[in-house]
């Protein structure tokens, strides 16, 4: 087993005993939620600033299907991740075929599509208030509402999902989306359909963002309107980018980092969006992926072949 | 027995009519150059038969069917393989990778695209590491390539082609920029590669191109101009008269 | 459905899409020519509009205010490019995106922090007051004053991009970069110039909206979405195309707001997603 691999058993372990359960766990779930998004922006060079679409729409579907049906634990999480696949196949069908600029700008839109809908559609969603009572599902019998059962649970899910997002980026396909990154006129060439594997890594992402969507609804018991809005999105862009697009692991780091910074900053003051603000203002302008890069780096250093080549101050 | 033609293919940006009724037939097995003056529609005539560009007008055959209009990535599964004249490379991923890329598009089968490791297909790292080694360049392979020098990317640009184990080679100028000595070895490669595969060539060079071609279509203006062996080129005066000013015919 | 309401709701439509339209062409010059979403383009046409709040209740001139506001919104993008975007080139256009990012969350919140998170209403100037009798309607006087204004500034702005030198120059930026810079123009002045400018265009956009939808906090976040729909639908540096797909989803909005209000806003990104569907190159990209 590598080193990395060791090391990030390590920190499952180590977690819970440093923080509070709940952030523990919260800090996986977004691991899982940058895992996706790094599919897209580290691998394919997509910088999709819509993520919250996929997670926000699972998050309301399983919410929902708890709270009023109590179904099956595993439905919940498997139908979390379809419905991030698929609304991500539905967006990103629109968004693949526009590059660059324009590809940010639609991501960021269709979000916008997304939350409005959740916004208005108070029946449902509970629009500004909602979704609460979403509650903790039983797991074989056993009831997860302990919060160390739940991280255990929870971190179980992430162990999988860095299991499976390391076969997909070890795989052919991972290499097909590093050549587009690279350079999408000469993998076309060589007999690659672009969009269409663009596409696929969007889903992947989707699917990835659904399954972190249903565990935060879980977790919290309420799914947030701002769980599908925008702050989400750049959330997740921060933390992946913060931690380094250009490895796998990128992601954890990420969430680590950012979840410490917006737990800190939310005992701070009732305004404490304004503080986020601010810090990632200062972390944007003070590390300029310098630090973070060296960073990124060090981590790709131990973790081996894991490198996705490409580095995070590459523009899209 | 003809492998590539074009019937009166033509592409216009705007006004510019940048190919302009082109018709040509390319044999089997032999090695077709494509000459002419800068700005003759060269490279845009390759853009249109790899699907880059849509043609205005006119289609494109190739091993009997038409396939004016496929899609780059359609064009390549057909069997034909393509050097860049400006070298179009995956700069981040290692030499193998590059050409590995081109050998797994070709790959009958795509099963385990996304969950099998890329080093457990069988055969494809050989197909990739023979199309190093038939440039010469098997011993960098590891290496990320933009760390090779000019003169080996283009060895690479040529093998990527040939990882695709195509029908047909359109080779863009692989010569362009390289010195009199690399000059010489990508001569010598293009040489061995002759026979083996069918190859459309386009070049400046007109040593190498009378020496190797078979046949010859040169270019002006979009237009052909004249075609025939090297030998009937060389003494055609249209020839000499467009390439007054450019490339001097020998 | 009497005439009379279609009529209004249509005009309604028009005014706001010329501002959507206003919107979209100040983020299209952002956009085009520093090569990032310009995510903080809805905060600047919210605290243009918030400007002119604090400047008539402070001087008590709406004209003043209509003045200084986007002046004081261009120089808060001269600001944000000088001391922020500018130190990120090094870093990558993810990074300065990420920076407009963050502005966009400070200034939400600063708005809410300096006037409350209520939102307020800003009367119309008394000039502005009442309605024109247009025959088969009556319409209010300031909405018919926006829609003159929001054109002049668009034709303003055509002219400057059609016929001043810095107009070419900007728009030689949008398409090619490098050559601009060849050309020995100084690329980073063009920067910072094309910022302050799509900055003045969101501001003056906020200022003329203030008496018509009044003002909250989160005016400038759902702008936003809006403006990226305009760019997205007509073409990064298309003038034209902004003002076709501003006005057309000006009108789409405000007809599906007689019938289902609460899908307003939502059309606009449904008209969007269904153009794109037909079009995937936007209202007149090229394929």
């Amino acid at each position: 087993m590598s080193r990395a691999w060791l090391a990030v058993l390590a920190a499952v372990v180590v977690l819970p005993l440093v923080v509070r359960h709940a952030i523990a766990t919260e800090i996986w779930i977004f691991a899982i939620f940058g895992l996706g998004l790094n599919l897209l922006l580290g691998y394919t060079g997509l910088l999709s600033f819509g993520q919250a679409t996929f997670f926000g729409s699972a998050a309301y579907v399983g919410g929902y299907l708890l709270k009023h049906y109590g179904t099956n634990v595993f439905l919940v999480l498997a139908l979390g991740v379809v419905v991030g696949a698929v609304s991500a196949a539905a967006v990103g069908y629109l968004c693949v075929q526009r590059s660059g600029l324009y590809f940010i700008m639609l991501t960021f839109a269709l979000n916008q599509m997304f939350y409005f809908t959740a916004y208005q559609w108070t029946s449902v969603t509970g629009g500004e208030d909602g979704m609460p009572g979403v509650p903790r599902p039983r797991l074989f019998g056993v009831g997860l509402d302990d919060s160390l059962a739940y991280y255990a649970f929870a971190a179980v899910l992430f162990l999988l999902s860095l299991w499976v997002m390391t076969r997909i980026v070890e795989s052919p396909l991972g290499k097909i989306l590093v050549a587009i990154r690279e350079n999408e006129l000469r993998a076309e060439a060589v007999g690659y359909d672009a969009a269409r594997f663009k596409l696929l890594a969007f889903v992947i992402g989707g699917a990835f963002s659904g399954l972190a969507g249903v565990l935060y609804a879980m977790l919290f018991g309420i799914v947030p309107l701002e769980a599908i809005g925008f702050v989400f999105s750049g959330n997740v862009v921060f933390a992946t980018l913060i931690g380094g697009s250009g490895s796998l692991y990128g992601p954890l780091i990420g969430s680590f980092v950012f979840i410490w910074l917006s737990e800190s900053v939310s005992v701070m003051w009732q305004r404490w969006p304004l503080l986020l603000g601010v810090a990632f203002v200062i972390v944007v302008l003070f590390l300029r992926g310098g630090v973070v890069e060296a960073w990124a780096r060090f981590w790709s250093w131990r973790a081996g072949r894991h490198v996705a080549p490409g580095t995070a101050g590459d523009a899209p | 027995m003809t492998l590539l033609s074009t019937e009166a293919l033509a592409k216009s940006f705007g006004a510019l009519a940048a190919v302009d009724g082109v018709s040509l037939a390319v044999e089997t097995g032999s090695l077709h150059s494509v000459i002419g003056p800068n700005g003759a529609g060269k490279t845009t005539l390759f853009n249109l038969l790899t699907g880059q560009f849509a043609p205005t007008s006119g289609r494109i055959l190739f091993d009997g069917r038409d396939v004016t209009g496929t899609p780059p990535y359609g064009i390549a599964h057909l069997g034909i393989a393509r050097s860049f004249q400006r070298t179009s490379l995956f700069p981040a991923l290692t030499l193998l990778d590059n050409v590995w890329m081109a050998a797994f598009a070709r790959h009958p089968s795509w099963r385990g695209l996304v969950w099998r490791r890329a080093d457990r297909f069988p055969g494809l790292a050989d197909r990739a590491r023979a199309a190093l080694a038939e440039v010469g360049l098997d011993g960098k392979a590891d290496r990320p390539a933009r760390e090779i020098s000019h003169g080996e990317q283009r060895q690479l640009e040529l093998a990527i082609a040939l990882a695709a184990a195509p029908k047909l080679l359109l080779l863009d100028e692989p010569a362009a920029g390289l010195s009199a000595e690399e000059t010489r070895r990508m001569v010598a490669l293009v040489r061995t590669l002759k026979g083996r595969f069918t190859i459309v060539l386009i070049e400046h060079k007109i040593d190498l191109i009378m020496s190797i071609s078979d046949r010859i279509t040169v270019m002006h203006f979009g237009r052909v101009i004249a075609e025939g062996s090297p030998a009937e080129i060389q003494r055609n005066p249209e020839v000499r008269r467009a390439y007054l000013g450019g490339v001097a015919a020998p | 459905m009497n005439t009379s309401l279609l009529l209004s709701q249509i005009l309604n439509g028009v005014v706001t899409g010329m501002l959507y339209a206003l919107m979209g062409i100040g983020l299209s010059i952002i956009t085009g020519i520093l090569n990032i979403p310009n995510f903080a383009h809805g905060a600047m046409f919210a605290v243009g509009a918030y400007l002119v709040y604090t400047v008539i209740n402070a001087l008590g001139n709406f004209w003043l205010a209509l003045i200084l506001a986007p002046v004081g919104v261009a120089l808060l993008g001269l600001v944000i490019e000088y001391a922020g975007i500018r130190r990120l080139y090094a870093a990558g256009h993810d990074y300065q995106l990420l920076l407009t990012f963050g502005l966009s969350l400070i200034v939400t919140e600063g708005i809410i922090i300096v006037w409350g998170p209520v939102g307020m209403s800003q009367p119309p100037p008394p000039l502005l007051r009442g309605g024109v009798d247009l025959g088969i309607t009556i319409y209010p006087k300031y909405r018919l004053f926006v829609m003159v204004m929001a054109g002049l500034l668009v034709l303003g702005a055509w002219l400057f991009f059609e016929k001043t030198r810095y107009g070419a120059i900007m728009r030689a930026g949008i398409e090619d970069k490098e050559m601009v810079s060849l050309l020995g123009i100084d690329i980073h002045r063009l920067f910072t110039a094309a910022f302050a400018l799509g900055a003045y265009l969101a501001g003056i956009a906020g200022a003329l909206t203030a008496p018509i939808r009044g003002l909250n906090p989160l005016m400038g976040v759902d702008m936003l979405g809006i403006a990226f729909v305009v760019v997205a639908l007509g073409g990064l540096g298309n003038l034209p195309g902004a003002i076709v797909a501003g006005l057309m989803i000006g009108v789409a909005q405000s007809l599906v707001a007689l019938v289902w209000p609460e899908a307003s806003v939502a059309v606009i990104f449904a008209v969007m997603a269904a153009v794109l569907l037909v079009r995937p190159q936007g209202l007149f990209g090229i394929r």
